[in-house]
């Protein structure tokens, strides 16, 4: 274990591992044939909470254990940080589609399995020789969730895809950029229409399973990208279906029909800062110009007029230069953890480097060490669901390709 | 909605509109009520899944304190920013609550009394899952402990959703999507090198921190129905958001390969795998773009072909992906001389026609008027509301073969649901109703 691993303080009363039930999936059966991160991070879900999840993968690997950065430089299929990332705690086969023997083999696996991921497009499907519907009738308990790009059938169903196309077609990455329209809209982080769709995968497995229950029968999930995408993007649906508005981009603040003030705020330390300023809330504005006073940047903002949400209004671009200034002279961790002190939602831009080092998370114990005497280990993120019954378990790491017999 | 007018006599003669009136709900979770308290964002939607599913969702809702989205100016016709609310808003005019609330009963109760509070108790008493997402320590002000929910409901689940988790040094941080985005490490991954972070337009983890919590709600309920054991659940949207990074984080971690370097972030461009072209390129149009990706040589081939072959895409310099990722602002420009000629979703025709990755940049307009998928599959769908009007849902974005949902009725009116939640389920009498009304605890 590396030095960043060691055991962080315990936290007072992180309601997680109480009792000494096992992982809340714990006794599932999945088997996993993911081309894409979507699945794979479905099974990930389900793996990280105690189901015995197994990848079935051709004799070359899954797709994602080429897709860099590798471990240490490392490029081989063992080593891709991709892989592993969307892989802990999974078991690993090789069975290859192109024998004869696939179908059986499969088959085979699937008979005591629970559920089913087949995460890839309909083409790839054919190439793999695999009906979903014919699966279904094979394996009536069995829970079959397919994920694809833009669903089993339909009118883009043949459409080539990736992250980026998946945000287009979908309706956030339209939200996503920079204020200047010149630049093109941007795409919001790594691989999200797929983290999108994993947790539909999960949600509409879950479903599946508790209908199981009911009835006795699995069923058949068809489970769209593009559709996760589009029924996502939050504000700018509702704009749409209720005022007819379309909504503009703005740098790292909510796009709008209309323009908005900025929210992001450089600090002394050339870092941003996220502060929204509602000028309706009385509250929030006391607490802001007091901070502002404690530190004698508050300047004219003291005076009475600015009481009346009128006077704000008509004053608001003096406020945001004043606003500016005072972000400039501080430092963005005191501004975050100050502002937070007088009950005001400003937050630091975090980076993955700072987020690993964040207090809070730290004193939870959400960052999990995962490694192997074989394999480089670092810490993870750890269970994003707390739950006081079930335990989530240790992370493993991914599996070698294969390694499961 | 026109199914359930046409349906006999309602059994509730105190719904006006008799096709407001409960009825026997369809779906995986029919049978199962739960108490919730949540308001604003994430968990209105995160019960929102439940409602959609058959579970009878029981919105506690405060009259001296109006949940924000009844508050919002999202209106028909008529054209506001987010902020931009007015003085004194009808509280059943809100689009943004309908969308949230579909699904669920409406009742008021007033929890800043103890009569209030007790009646909550009642309710509870009479649910099996409970959830909420006030700031932490809320819940436990008016009394509403794990412990104390378990001596209402042995086997009860009591799901807590917040933006930081309900231990730890920042429990008590005000977070909303923006907040847990910039906390996270999202909102620093997204933008162009040397500059501010583009991050998000929208707060993205309301959406995600409301799915992950409808999930573990989904695993509480599925584990209880086999081993009778309720649970309390905690989920913190930073740690979501957190767990959405991405492979970069192993980079971090793993590598201690830093993302505090000049040519991070990398806007539209990846690295893993090398891909050029990958972007966003103009279309025709004010402000109207088409993604395309291109992840080996072979497809940049098919592309110089749909492009009629220009003669700078045929220099040597382009011909593998490593040129090309060496040289993609040259590149990026004589791609977008291409595409600013064509419409976008042409060019996405064309594209794909070729079997190359690419997208028109769509926005909500394309989604509801341009888009063959959302309405091949029915994904947005549209129900009627007595105030509102008609309006179209954001629905379900799997088909399942059997566990669909179930959609009954736009969002309660403000109080619309009292007489049958506090009459029929908790069978109070109607004097004992209007006493509480004429106390404002309901």
């Amino acid at each position: 274990m590396d030095s960043t691993s060691g055991p962080a303080p315990a936290a007072a009363s992180t309601p997680h591992t109480i009792d000494a039930h096992p992982g809340a999936f714990g006794g599932l059966d999945v088997v996993e044939i993911s081309l894409d991160a979507a699945g794979e991070m479905t099974g990930r879900l389900l793996a990280q909470y105690g189901a015995n999840v197994l990848k079935v993968e051709p004799p070359e690997g899954s797709p994602t254990r080429s897709i860099g950065p590798f471990a240490h430089g490392e490029e081989d299929p063992d080593h891709s940080l991709t892989f592993w990332y969307y892989n802990t705690s999974k078991r690993s086969v090789v069975l290859d589609p192109r024998q004869p023997t696939w179908h059986e083999e499969l088959d085979g696996r699937l008979a005591t399995a629970d559920i089913l991921i087949l995460s890839c497009s309909p083409a790839d499907l054919d190439s793999l020789g695999l009906d979903p519907a014919d699966l279904a009738a094979r394996h009536p308990r069995l829970v079959i969730c397919t994920i694809t790009p833009y669903g089993l059938d339909g009118p883009w169903s043949h459409y080539q895809s990736c992250d980026l196309t998946n945000l287009a077609s979908g309706g956030v990455l339209a939200s996503c950029g920079y204020d200047d329209h010149s630049i093109p809209p941007i795409r919001p982080g790594d691989n999200q229409s797929f983290h999108m769709a994993a947790s539909f995968g999960l949600i509409s497995v879950l479903l599946a399973l508790i209908q199981r229950d009911a009835t006795g029968k699995g069923q058949l999930i068809d489970l769209s990208i593009h559709d996760s995408v589009a029924v996502s993007p939050e504000l700018a649906n509702p704009y749409y279906f209720y005022s007819g508005a379309v909504v503009h981009r703005q740098t790292c603040r909510h796009a709008q029909p209309v323009p908005t003030q900025p929210a992001l705020f450089e600090t002394r330390d050339g870092r941003w800062v996220y502060f929204a300023l509602i000028l309706a809330d009385t509250k929030p504005w006391q607490s802001l110009v007091e901070w502002m006073d404690s530190m004698d940047l508050a300047a004219d903002l003291i005076d009475p007029a600015y009481q009346t949400l009128d006077h704000r209004q008509a004053n608001f671009s003096h406020i945001q230069s004043i606003l500016e200034v005072f972000f400039l002279l501080q430092d963005a961790q005191s501004a975050y953890h100050e502002g937070q002190r007088r009950g005001l939602p400003v937050a630091v831009i975090s980076s993955p480097d700072e987020v690993v080092h964040d207090e809070h998370l730290r004193a939870r114990e959400f960052f999990e060490y995962v490694g192997a005497p074989d394999q480089p280990g670092g810490l993870y993120p750890g269970a994003p669901i707390r739950f006081s019954a079930y335990r989530s378990e240790p992370q493993r790491p991914a599996p070698r390709l294969g390694e499961d017999r | 909605m026109s199914e359930a007018r046409s349906g006999v006599d309602t059994p509730f003669p105190f719904y006006g509109d008799a096709s407001r009136a409960p009825r026997p709900r369809r779906g995986p979770l029919a049978g199962i009520r739960v108490a919730d308290f949540c308001w604003m964002g994430v968990g209105s939607c995160a019960t929102r899944l439940l409602a959609d599913f058959g579970a009878e969702v029981i919105k506690i809702e405060d009259r001296t304190r109006i949940d924000m989205p009844r508050r919002l100016p999202f209106y028909k016709g008529e054209v506001r920013s987010y902020g931009d609310e007015m003085t004194d808003p009808d509280p059943d005019k809100g689009g943004l609550f309908n969308n949230y609330s579909r699904n669920k009963l409406g009742v008021t109760i007033n929890l800043r009394t103890d009569e209030g509070r007790r009646l909550a108790e009642r309710l509870i008493s009479a649910s099996s899952v409970v959830t909420e997402n006030f700031a932490p320590g809320v819940m436990e002000r008016w009394g509403f402990t794990y412990d104390r929910l378990r001596e209402l409901v042995p086997s009860v689940i009591y799901a807590r959703m917040s933006g930081f988790g309900h231990s730890g040094p920042y429990e008590h941080y005000r977070s909303y999507g923006p907040v847990v985005q910039a906390a996270s490490g999202l909102s620093y991954m997204a933008g162009l090198a040397g500059r501010e972070p583009s991050g998000w337009g929208f707060s993205y983890m309301d959406n995600m921190a409301a799915y992950y919590n409808s999930a573990a709600l989904l695993a509480a309920i599925w584990n209880r129905s086999r081993t009778g054991v309720g649970t309390e659940i905690d989920v913190a949207a930073v740690e979501v958001g957190v767990s959405l990074l991405g492979p970069v984080f192993l980079d971090v971690t793993v590598n201690g390969h830093s993302t505090h370097r000049p040519d991070y972030p990398t806007g539209n461009r990846i690295e893993h795998p090398a891909a050029a072209p990958h972007g966003v390129y103009p279309s025709a149009g004010a402000d109207r773009w088409i993604a395309l990706a291109v992840f080996d040589d072979d497809e940049w081939e098919r592309l110089v072909t749909v492009m009629g072959s220009p003669t700078w895409a045929a220099e040597d310099r382009f011909a593998r992906m490593a040129g090309r990722v060496a040289h993609q602002d040259d590149l990026d420009r004589g791609i977008s001389a291409w595409t600013s000629q064509l419409d976008g979703h042409e060019a996405m025709r064309v594209l794909q026609a070729a079997g190359l990755r690419a997208a028109a940049v769509q926005n909500s307009r394309d989604l509801c008027e341009v888009d063959p998928v959302i309405r091949h599959r029915g994904t947005f769908f549209e129900m009627d509301h007595p105030v509102i009007g008609a309006a179209l849902f954001e629905g379900f974005p799997a088909l399942m073969g059997s566990a669909g949902p179930d959609h009954w009725r736009s969002a309660p009116l403000l109080g619309e649901d009292n007489e049958y939640v506090l009459g029929t389920i908790l069978g109070m009498e109607r004097d004992e109703i209007d006493q509480l009304s004429a106390r404002g605890v309901i």
